[in-house]
C-alpha cells in the first residue's frame, strides 16, 4: 500500500516541479519572443541609443535611451541616499543593540518592507512632491529627486537586513578577543566589522539596485513620466512606469505593443545581470 | 585628538542613521493612520463605491473582498508548485548541475520586475488564452510573481532540517516519502506557512501586475473566476491618480496597510513559535 503511495507522491513532486520550471521558462521565452518581433522592425542598437519616444509616429521614433537613463538615474540617487543610512543602522544594530530590543527594531524595519509600493507612491505624491512645489518653489515637484528619495526609503530595509546578518556574524566572531584586548566597541566596529563586511555591503547594494530599477507604482506616481533626458529636478520616465502607463493604450500586436515588450526585455536583461552578480556574491559570502 | 574625533563622527553617523530610519517608519505609519482614521467608518468598510466620479463617496467593500480573493488565488497556485519544487530540489535531485539550473531559473524569475510579469499576464492570459480581465488571470499573474519568493524560503527551511535525523530515518529503512511527510514537513510547517503568508502580503500590496490583468475601477463583488475585480492597491492608485477623493484615499491606504500588517503579524508569530519549539 505504502509502495504505491510512495511512487505516486514522488511522481507528483516531479511533475509539479517540471510544471513550475516550464512555466517560469515559458514566461521568460514568451517575453523574449514578443520583443524579437519589434527588433525585426527596429535594430536593437537604434532602439537603445535613440532619444525619441513617440508611438504615434513611424517606427524609427520608438527608442528608449532617455528612459533607460531615467531608470538608472532614479535608482542610483536612491542607492546613494540609502546606503550610508542603511549601513549605519546595520552597524548600530549589530554592535550596540541587544536581545529583545534588537528583535523589536528588526520588526519595525521589516514593517517598512511590508508597506505596499502604492502607499509609498501615495505618500510621496502628497508629501514629497508637495514639499518640492510649495517650500522649494519648483514649478513641478515631480522629479528624479522625489523618485530617488522615495525609492531610498523603500530599499532601506533590504540594505539593512542584508548587511546586518553578516555584520552580526562577524561581530560575534571578533567581540571576545577585542574585548579581551580592551578595544573600544566603536573602534572594533569601525576598523574590523565595517571593512570585513564590505562584500555583504556590495551584495546589499546590488540587491537594492535591482529592487529600485524594477519598482513600478511608487516611482510612476512621483516622477512625472516624461520621456526626456533626466535631470535631478526635472521629470523623467522609467521603463516600468512606461510599460504600466502605455500598455493599456497599445493595441495587441501593434508595433507600439511590441516596443513595450522590448523595453521590458531590456529592463529584464539589466536586472538579470544584476541578479547573477548577486547570486555569485552570495555564494562567495557563504563560502567564506 | 584625531582618533577621538573620528570615533565621535563614527558614532554620530550610526546614531543619525538609526534615528532617520525610526523617524521614517514613525512618520509613514503616523501619517497614514492619523489621516486615515478621520474618514474611516463601518459604513466605509461595508458599502460599495458611489458618487460622481465613482469612488468619491461610499465605501470599498468590493475592493477588500477582491484583494482577499486575489491573494488567496495567488497563494494557492504558487505555494503548491513552489513547495513541490523546493521538496524536489532538496530531497530528490541527485545531480548538482540540475540543482544549479533550477536555482538559476528561480533566481532569474525573482529578478523579473512585477510589471513585466503583469505584461506577460496581460498578453498571454488575458489576450491569448482569452481569460479576459478577470479574477483568475490577475490571481495567476500574482502567483507567478510570488513563486520564487515562496520557493526560496521553503527550500531554505527544508535544507535546515537536521541531517542526522534524516540519516537515522533512512538507516531504519523508513521510506523517503514517509520521512518527508511525518518528520520533515511537520517541523518545517510553520516556516513554510510563514513564507506563504508573507508572500500573500506581498501579493496583496502589488498593484503593477494587476493593472493590466484584472483590476478595474468599478466592479461588484466577483461572482466567478472570470469576472473582473476591484483591488485595494489599484483603487488607491485611481483615487489619488485621478484626484477623486483624498479622504477616501487615506482611508483606503489605511485599510490596505492594516490588512497587510495583520498578515505579516501572523507570519512573524509563526516564525517565533517555531524558534521557541526548536530550542
Amino acid at each position: 500500500m505504502y509502495r504505491v503511495f510512495d511512487r505516486v507522491f514522488t511522481q507528483l513532486v516531479k511533475i509539479l516541479t517540471i510544471c513550475s520550471l516550464l512555466t517560469l521558462v515559458f514566461v521568460i521565452i514568451f517575453i523574449f519572443k514578443e520583443s524579437v518581433v519589434f527588433f525585426k522592425a527596429v535594430p536593437v542598437l537604434r532602439f537603445i541609443s535613440g532619444r525619441s519616444w513617440n508611438p504615434l509616429l513611424a517606427a524609427d521614433n520608438l527608442s528608449i535611451l532617455n528612459i533607460i537613463l531615467g531608470t538608472l538615474y532614479v535608482s542610483l540617487v536612491a542607492i546613494v541616499l540609502a546606503l550610508p543610512i542603511g549601513v549605519g543602522s546595520a552597524l548600530l544594530l549589530a554592535g550596540y543593540v541587544k536581545g529583545q530590543l534588537r528583535v523589536v527594531i528588526r520588526g519595525i524595519i521589516d514593517v517598512l518592507a511590508g508597506i505596499p509600493s502604492v502607499v509609498y507612491g501615495f505618500i510621496g505624491l502628497l508629501v514629497l512632491v508637495k514639499f518640492f512645489e510649495t517650500t522649494l518653489g519648483l514649478s513641478s515637484g515631480e522629479s528624479v529627486l522625489a523618485g530617488g528619495i522615495l525609492l531610498a526609503v523603500m530599499v532601506l530595509p533590504y540594505i539593512i537586513s542584508t548587511c546586518h546578518e553578516s555584520m552580526e556574524k562577524i561581530y560575534r566572531e571578533h567581540a571576545p578577543s577585542s574585548q579581551a584586548l580592551g578595544v573600544s566597541r566603536s573602534y572594533l566596529l569601525r576598523k574590523i566589522i565595517l571593512p570585513e563586511s564590505r562584500r555583504s555591503i556590495l551584495a546589499a547594494t546590488v540587491l537594492a539596485l535591482g529592487r529600485a530599477m524594477g519598482e513600478t507604482m511608487a516611482v510612476m506616481m512621483v516622477i512625472g513620466n516624461a520621456p526626456i533626458p533626466p535631470r535631478l529636478f526635472g521629470k523623467c520616465q522609467t521603463i516600468p512606469s512606461l510599460i504600466a502607463l502605455e500598455m493599456g493604450m497599445a493595441e495587441v500586436g501593434s508595433l507600439h505593443y511590441h516596443a513595450l515588450f522590448a523595453s521590458g526585455l531590456v529592463l529584464m536583461l539589466m536586472l538579470l545581470v544584476i541578479n547573477l552578480i548577486l547570486y555569485f556574491l552570495k555564494k562567495n559570502i557563504l563560502l567564506q | 585628538m584625531k582618533k577621538v574625533r573620528d570615533n565621535f563622527l563614527f558614532r554620530m553617523w550610526l546614531m543619525l542613521s538609526a534615528l532617520i530610519v525610526l523617524a521614517l517608519v514613525g512618520f509613514i505609519i503616523g501619517y497614514i493612520v492619523l489621516n486615515g482614521m478621520k474618514s474611516i467608518s463601518l459604513d466605509f468598510l461595508l458599502s460599495h463605491p458611489k458618487g460622481i466620479p465613482l469612488g468619491a463617496e461610499g465605501g470599498i467593500l468590493p475592493a477588500i473582498v477582491g484583494s482577499l480573493l486575489l491573494t488567496l488565488i495567488a497563494c494557492a497556485s504558487a505555494s503548491v508548485l513552489a513547495l513541490a519544487t523546493a521538496v524536489y530540489v532538496s530531497f530528490y535531485c541527485q545531480s548538482r548541475q540540475l540543482e544549479t539550473v533550477v536555482h538559476v531559473i528561480v533566481q532569474c524569475m525573482a529578478g523579473v520586475p512585477s510589471i513585466v510579469v503583469g505584461l506577460f499576464g496581460y498578453t498571454f492570459l488575458v489576450a491569448k488564452l482569452n481569460l479576459g480581465r478577470s479574477l483568475l488571470s490577475a490571481g495567476l499573474t500574482l502567483g507567478v510573481m510570488i513563486f520564487p519568493f515562496i520557493e526560496v524560503r521553503a527550500e531554505k527551511s527544508l535544507r535546515e532540517f537536521n541531517r542526522a535525523i534524516l540519516q537515522s530515518s533512512y538507516a531504519l529503512g523508513v521510506s523517503k516519502v514517509y520521512t518527508l511527510l511525518k518528520l520533515v514537513l511537520p517541523q518545517c510547517k510553520a516556516d513554510i506557512v510563514a513564507a506563504v503568508t508573507l508572500a500573500g502580503g506581498f501579493a496583496m500590496g502589488a498593484a503593477a501586475p494587476i493593472i493590466l490583468t484584472g483590476a478595474v475601477i468599478f466592479a461588484p463583488i466577483p461572482r466567478s473566476l472570470s469576472s473582473p475585480v476591484m483591488a485595494l492597491p489599484f483603487h488607491l492608485y485611481i483615487l489619488t491618480g485621478e484626484g477623486i477623493s483624498l479622504e477616501k484615499a487615506y482611508a483606503t491606504a489605511l485599510v490596505l496597510m492594516v490588512l497587510i500588517f495583520a498578515i505579516n503579524i501572523v507570519s512573524i508569530a509563526l516564525t517565533f513559535r517555531r524558534k521557541e519549539v526548536g530550542r
